[in-house]
Formats: structure tokens, sequence, C-alpha cells
């Protein structure tokens, strides 16, 4: 790819960026969020036209416009967001789109897909529908989908993003053998620790402009993390907490899935003040229901106290009042409403608290000091408090529900992945805001996919697998190997 | 605010220049409709009493769409609560002695509306039932209910039709004046007052702004502490309510009875106010005078031959257009992804 640009309105996306890929290497993009590693991989695989440059494969000047033209020429991603329809069989989704011939048949297309999957190590029951399989599986899935189509180049988007450390090396493996049969790919990614250890080239790309791209080996992770965000960063190191009360103690909490099956199972554990605890594990083991029962969005047996009070007895509006916060897992269907200003949205949630209230309706200079209070605790870049939601960038968004749950005299925090779709730099102020919350005398409890931050950030860690929730013994805190194996269940 | 600004008035050009497109095509001249329509309809207190006279439930009925459609519930069953309102409110005030009966008739509407709304709400909230399908049954089993009933017991022995008694003249709402150009009925100050309280509702308390919060993602709502059935239930309630006042207000001031097909669609008509009256309540104020206006015009061509139809092709032409616009905007808003 030579001299890329891409716009998006007056947004400079990618400023000529050049990029060479060699045949059977893994090449890792790195970058952080908005630094168009994902523009550029939309461009290669004709998802998004480029404004300016060229792309040559193999030798040949192509142009493709759209993703239909590149999959046939041997181009295909799988992004971030799988593209799996939930009501369809595993089958029909390989096939979506591929379709052998007119009327398929069942048998055949089977034992075709049974073939791929062996060829690379992967199981799957066909008949299966897509809803039901784990991430991970998604994420082969995705992959065989791209191999049924005779995919050559193949871009990965995040791909580690929601697998357990061990699934994770098993992945790199697979990808290992593929290029081995002269595939080339792809990886877009911001986990450095993935480049170091199986990626033979990286290419660094900050605001759009191509900063270096390398062999692996000439470079190291201190090295890149200072590319990729343009200052060097200094490490976090954890200050010691002095727990004090507990302020949150559940006990024995079983609480059923969507399916029926018993998606945390006797779980228990006490949040002191003054401590950031954080759950690791891989995505889908309880950890979303854990927290919509402690929210009151679900019901949940055993029990929960904050603070004195039941949270059985509280409704989610009491228990809100009573100091409980959550930093919901998707901004979009959970936390804000896009249509509305970045005033409505800050005291959402908040809105019957005593003093955002004023006779039967909401005070609205409370409302605005809140808004302002919270686009000031972490730097958030708007033109207008009163504008849109959906006119910030995804990584202000989510400074803004971060933000709000630090409002009000917060007692204990709930945060699924708070650093979701933000860059390293406010990843870490945000951090740094809930372990300085924390240290003022409330308590927080943070789910993470991400294990390298519960690592880094949190004072005590807890590991959910199926339901089962256990903490790591502290001499373990440090040893990722071992809290690896914990989040897939096996012996420390 | 700025919705009453300059799309409201390029709304009113918009249905002027489609009158004339209407009545070319009815084979009118329009230059002479045109000022039939302006003598007789818009310049003459008789022509703005009926255009009043018209506006009063289609204010209310706008207002009672309008508080469902924040919530996320699209109310077509407006018009069978305005029946349930009109027969509740004309059993009381034949029943009960004036003057008295005329608060308890216009109660009797308002809880006959809720009562009417309120499954509506509850199956919605409970059991996913669609608000459409079962507010349109709902319509259904008030027309024929209300038709059988004033077939039957409710039914005037004196009268030849399917009707009630008219009520006595104690129990009629009274007009501002009973004499010169201001004889116009206290219902329409009571329905501008309620618009303006249901303005004041939905874009000033809390409670609606857990309307709207509901209303534009209820997943969010509930995440943000709101009781999302609970909310849904009260405002599809509400919203019967106020339709059941429209029916209250139709029988204590302009029609002083109840009979068979009470409604000539207003519930209906109430539906495109709402949707004209964009994101503000106070919107209705013009929608609803707007389309009060079209069918008082119709009206008095349809004396010179025009045929009455034409009404209905140019408030439908008009929603269709005003929803392509909305829409249109809502469309490019897209997402952020």
């Amino acid at each position: 790819m030579n001299g890329i640009s891409k716009n998006f309105g007056p947004v400079v996306a990618l400023d000529q960026v050049d990029l060479t890929v060699e045949q059977g290497h893994i090449h890792a993009i790195v970058g952080e969020n908005g630094a168009g590693k994902t523009t550029l991989m939309r461009v290669l695989y004709g998802a998004h036209p480029a404004n300016e440059g060229s792309i040559e494969l193999n030798g040949q000047p192509v142009n493709f416009r759209n993703p239909e033209q590149a999959i046939r020429s041997g181009v295909g991603m799988v992004s971030q967001h799988y593209a799996i329809i939930p009501e369809l069989t595993c089958l029909q989704n390989l096939l979506l789109g591929a379709e052998p011939s007119l009327i398929i048949n069942q048998r055949d297309a089977e034992s075709r897909a049974t073939d791929l999957a062996t060829q690379m190590g992967f199981q799957f029951n066909w008949n299966q529908p897509a809803n039901e399989l784990s991430p991970g599986q998604a994420q082969k899935l995705e992959i065989l989908k791209l191999l049924w189509r005779n995919a050559k180049i193949l871009i990965l988007d995040e791909p580690t993003a929601m697998l357990a450390p061990e699934d994770a090396d098993l992945l790199y493996a697979k990808l290992h053998e593929l290029t081995q049969t002269g595939a080339t790919v792809l990886v877009v990614t911001h986990r450095l620790p993935d480049v170091m250890e199986h990626c033979d080239h990286v290419t660094v790309l900050r605001g759009g402009k191509l900063i270096t791209s390398v062999p692996v080996s000439q470079t190291n992770p201190s090295q890149l993390a200072e590319q990729m965000i343009g200052v060097s960063v200094t490490q976090h190191t954890l200050t010691e907490s002095h727990p004090g009360e507990p302020i949150l103690t559940a006990e024995n909490l079983t609480i059923l899935g969507d399916k029926g099956q018993d998606a945390v199972k006797s779980a228990s554990f006490v949040l002191h003040q003054g401590e950031l605890v954080g759950i690791a594990g891989v995505d889908g083991n309880g950890q979303r229901e854990l927290f919509h029962a402690l929210m009151g969005l679900q019901p949940f047996q055993g029990s929960a106290i904050l603070e004195g009070q039941n949270l059985r007895d509280l409704s989610t509006q009491q228990r809100i009042a009573s100091g409980l916060r959550l930093v919901a897992e998707d901004r979009h269907h959970e936390a804000v409403i896009e249509s509305w200003s970045i005033v409505e949205n800050a005291s959402l949630g908040l809105h019957r608290l005593q003093d955002l209230k004023k006779g039967l309706g909401v005070n609205r200079e409370a409302q605005l000091a809140l808004a302002t209070a919270a686009t000031e605790q972490f730097p958030t870049k708007f033109d207008n408090i009163r504008q849109a939601f959906r006119g910030l960038s995804g990584g202000n968004q989510q400074k803004v529900v971060v933000a709000r749950a630090l409002q009000q005299n917060p007692r204990a925090i709930l945060a699924f992945q708070p650093t979701r779709g933000i860059d390293l730099y406010v990843a870490d102020l945000v951090y740094r805001e809930l372990i300085e919350a924390t240290r003022k005398g409330i308590t927080a409890l943070v789910v993470s996919f991400d294990l390298d931050e519960i690592m880094t950030y949190c004072d005590r860690i807890l590991v959910m697998n199926h339901g089962i929730l256990i903490e790591v013994p502290p001499e373990l805190r440090h040893d990722r190997q071992a809290i690896g194996r914990m989040m897939v269940g096996a012996t420390p | 605010m700025r919705f009453l600004g300059w799309r409201q008035i390029l709304l009113a050009l918009a249905g002027f220049g489609l009158i004339v497109a209407a009545l070319l095509i009815a084979g009118a001249v329009p230059a002479e409709a045109i000022q039939t329509v302006v003598e007789r309809a818009l310049t003459r207190p008789a022509g703005w009493r009926n255009i009043i006279k018209e506006a009063t439930p289609l204010l209310l009925l706008g207002c009672s769409v309008f508080i469902a459609l924040k919530v996320g519930l699209f109310n077509i069953g407006a018009d069978g609560q305005f029946v349930i309102g009109a027969v509740c409110s004309a059993v009381v005030a034949l029943n009960v002695p004036a003057p008295i009966n005329i608060p308890l008739a216009i109660l009797a509407g308002i809880v006959g509306g809720c009562l009417w709304a309120y499954p509506v709400g509850l199956i919605k909230a409970y059991r996913g039932g669609h608000e459409v399908i079962t507010t349109i049954m709902l319509n259904n089993i008030a027309g024929f209910l209300t038709f059988y009933l004033v077939s039957g017991v409710l039914k005037d022995p004196k009268s030849q039709q399917p009707s009630t008694a008219y009520i006595s003249d104690l129990s009629k709402l009274p007009n501002i004046l009973e004499n010169g150009p201001l004889r116009i009925n206290f219902a329409i100050i009571i329905a501008i007052l309620v618009v303006i309280a249901t303005w004041f509702f939905l874009k000033k308390t809390t409670v609606g702004y857990e309307i709207a919060a509901t209303g534009e993602n209820p997943n969010v709502a509930k995440f943000s502490g709101i009781n999302v059935n609970r909310i849904m239930i009260r405002t599809m309630t509400a919203s019967g309510g106020v339709a059941g006042l429209a029916g209250a207000l139709q029988v204590l001031a302009y029609e002083h009875r109840f009979y068979g097909n009470f409604s000539p669609g207003y519930g209906f008509d109430a539906l495109g106010v709402a949707l004209l009256a964009g994101g503000n309540p106070l919107g209705i104020l013009a929608s609803g005078t707007l389309f009060a206006t079209i069918a008082e015009s119709t009206n008095v061509l349809s004396r010179t031959g025009v045929p009455k139809g034409l009404s209905f092709i140019l408030l439908g032409v008009l929603v269709i257009v005003f929803a392509a616009f909305r829409y249109r905007k809502e469309a490019n808003r897209g997402s952020d992804s």
C-alpha cells in the first residue's frame, strides 16, 4: 500500500501511509485508538475507498471497491465485532454469502466444513445455533469463514481481546501454521506482549501517520509504546492499599443466566474501603450477570449487603441513591442516550438524587454543574456541552460515562471494562482516578478481559471462571501464568 | 421551541400549496375556492367557531398520542379511549344532578379513558404484546360496545337512532360569552391548558425526563434506575386519560349526548397532529389548528361542490411529506462507529 490517505469529512484518518507486508508473515499493526489502524485495514479490504494512494497485491495493482471484490482476490477481515448471525447455525453462518451452489447439500457442506476445521484443529458442532458460541469459538468460526472463501491474506482486528491467555497463544500457533502454508496474516492490536511474542513484523501508526515499520526482533515493548503514544509513559506502580471497613459484602450469590444455567455459582467476596478489586476472566463467565444482579437488573440468591443495607430490598434507583454506581459495559445500549446532549446524559441515573432535584423537576444548574464536573474529570473533547452525545468520539464518550460514576458521592463503583475503546494514556488516567477515589474511602470493583490491565492497577484480584469466583492468593498476585491458568479453571 | 419557527411556517405554506393543487385536481378554480374559504371559513366568526370546535378534540387527542409517543408507545387507540370517555361522561351527566355533574362527568371521562388504556400498558410491559395491535383491537371493542349500549340500556326511548338523551342545559359546559363573536366554549381553554401542562410535564419534570429516557432507549433507562415497566404503564394510562377527557368535553361542550359511531376518526387525525407537532408538545397547538382549519375549509367547499374527501387527501399528503422530512433527518444522523 502506497501513500494511502483517507478523510472522513474534515477528519484526516490516514495521511500518506505506506505499508509493505511480506507473504508468510504475521504482521502487526499497532497504535492507539484513533491511530488509523482499523481504517487502514478497511481500505485494504475494500470497505472504505481511499482518497489517495494505491494498493498492489503480488505486484498487481488492485482497486477493491467493496469487501466482496477483496475476498475474491483472497483478502478478508475478521473485525472486532464479529459478523455472526446468532439465529443461524454455525454451518449456516459459515456458508452465508459463499454458498457452494443454489441448493445447499447439507451433508456435503458439513463434511467439507469439518475437513476445513480439522485442518485448523478446530471443532464445531455445525448444527449448534451460533448464539451459543463463546467469543473464542465465534472468532474461530470467523477465521474459518475467511478460509472457506479461500482467503490468502487474513486481517484480524484485535483478535485476542476476548480470549484467555492460553486461547490467545493457541490462536497464534494456528496462525503460524497458516503462514507456513503461504497465507499472510495482518493483526491489528494494541497488546504489545502479543506483538513481541508472536509477530514477525510490526508497523506503528499514530494520528493517521506511519511512524515506523520494523521487524519485531529489532524493537522492544517500551520503544513501541513510546512510538504509539508519542511520549514516554511510566509504568504505573501500585501504591499500597490500606483496606478499611467493608462496604459491600456478598455471600453465596447465585445468579441465573439467560439460558437458565447458573451463571454465577455461590460467589462470595468483600469490598473494603480504600481498595480497587479486579475480576479477571474471559468474557461470558458470569461477570455480566454478577454486575447486573448487584445493580438490581436481575434477581439473585444469597445475600449482598451495602453498608448495612440489604441490596435485595432496594430498587436500582435506591441502590444508586445508596451510592452504588455502574459503569455499564455497553455504552450505546446501557449507559447513554446518544441523541441527548452531554448535559442530559451526565445526570442520567443520578437524576433522582437530592442535589439534582428542584421541585417536580430536574435542577438545571445542578445538572449543568454535574456535566461540567464530569467532563473536567478527564480531559474530554467536545464543541459544546449541549451538543448531541453521538458527536463525541468513542473515547470521549467513555470518559464521560466513567466520570459520571465518580460524581455525587459514590460508595461502591462497579466498572465493567471501563477502559473499553479509550487509548492507553486515558485508560491509565481512568484507573488512576478510580484508585484515587478508593483511597478517599470508597471501594471499586472492576471487570476487565485484559489481564495485564487488572494486574497493573488492582489491589486484589479475583478470577471468574464458569460462574465460580475465587481470589488469587497474595503470593500469586504477580504471576501472570498462574492467574491465566486460574482463568480457565486449571489449578494455579 | 425552535420548532415553532420556520418549520411551522413552511408547513403552513406547504399546506396552502397542496390545497391549490388538490383543488385543481378536483376541478375547482383555485382562486374562487380560496375566496370561498377565506370568506366563509376564515374571516367569519361562525367559521372560527367551527375551527375552534374542531380543534378541541384534535388538540387533546394530539396530546394523548404525543404523551404515549414520548415513552415509545404508538397509541392508535386514542379513538377508542375518546369514545369510552365520552360514553362514561354522558352517563354521569345524564344521571347526576347539575351542576356538580359537570366536574364528575369530566372525571368520569378521564377515568374511562385511563381504564381503556391501562391494559394496553400492562400487556406491553409484562407480556410484550405490541401496543399497536392491542389498541386497534380495543378501538373496535370500544366502538361496538358503546354502539351496543346506546342501542340498548343507554338508548333514549324517544329517539329513533342509537343515541342517549340530550343532557340538560345546566349540565352543558358553558361558553365563554353567551353572545357576540366570543361565543366559543370553555372546552378550548381546557384543551389549550392541557397542551401547556403536557409541555411542562414532559419538558420540565423529572418524570418527564424519565419518560423521554424510556422512549429513547428503554434499556438505558433500566440501567439508569428507571422502572421501565411502571413508567410505560403509567404513561399509557395518562395518555388514555387525556383522550377520555377529550371525549368528555366533546359530550359536555359540543354534542350534548352520546350516539353510535360517535367519533368521526378524531383519534386517527390525532396521530397526524402529534407527528406534525415534531419534538415539542406546544407544536400541537399549531398542528391541531392546521388540521381543524383544513377540515373546516373543505367543509365550506363541500357546499360549493368540491368533494369533502379532499381534506383526507390533503392531510395524508401533509403527514407523508412531514414524515419524510423528519425521518430523513434521523436517518442522516447515522452511527458513530
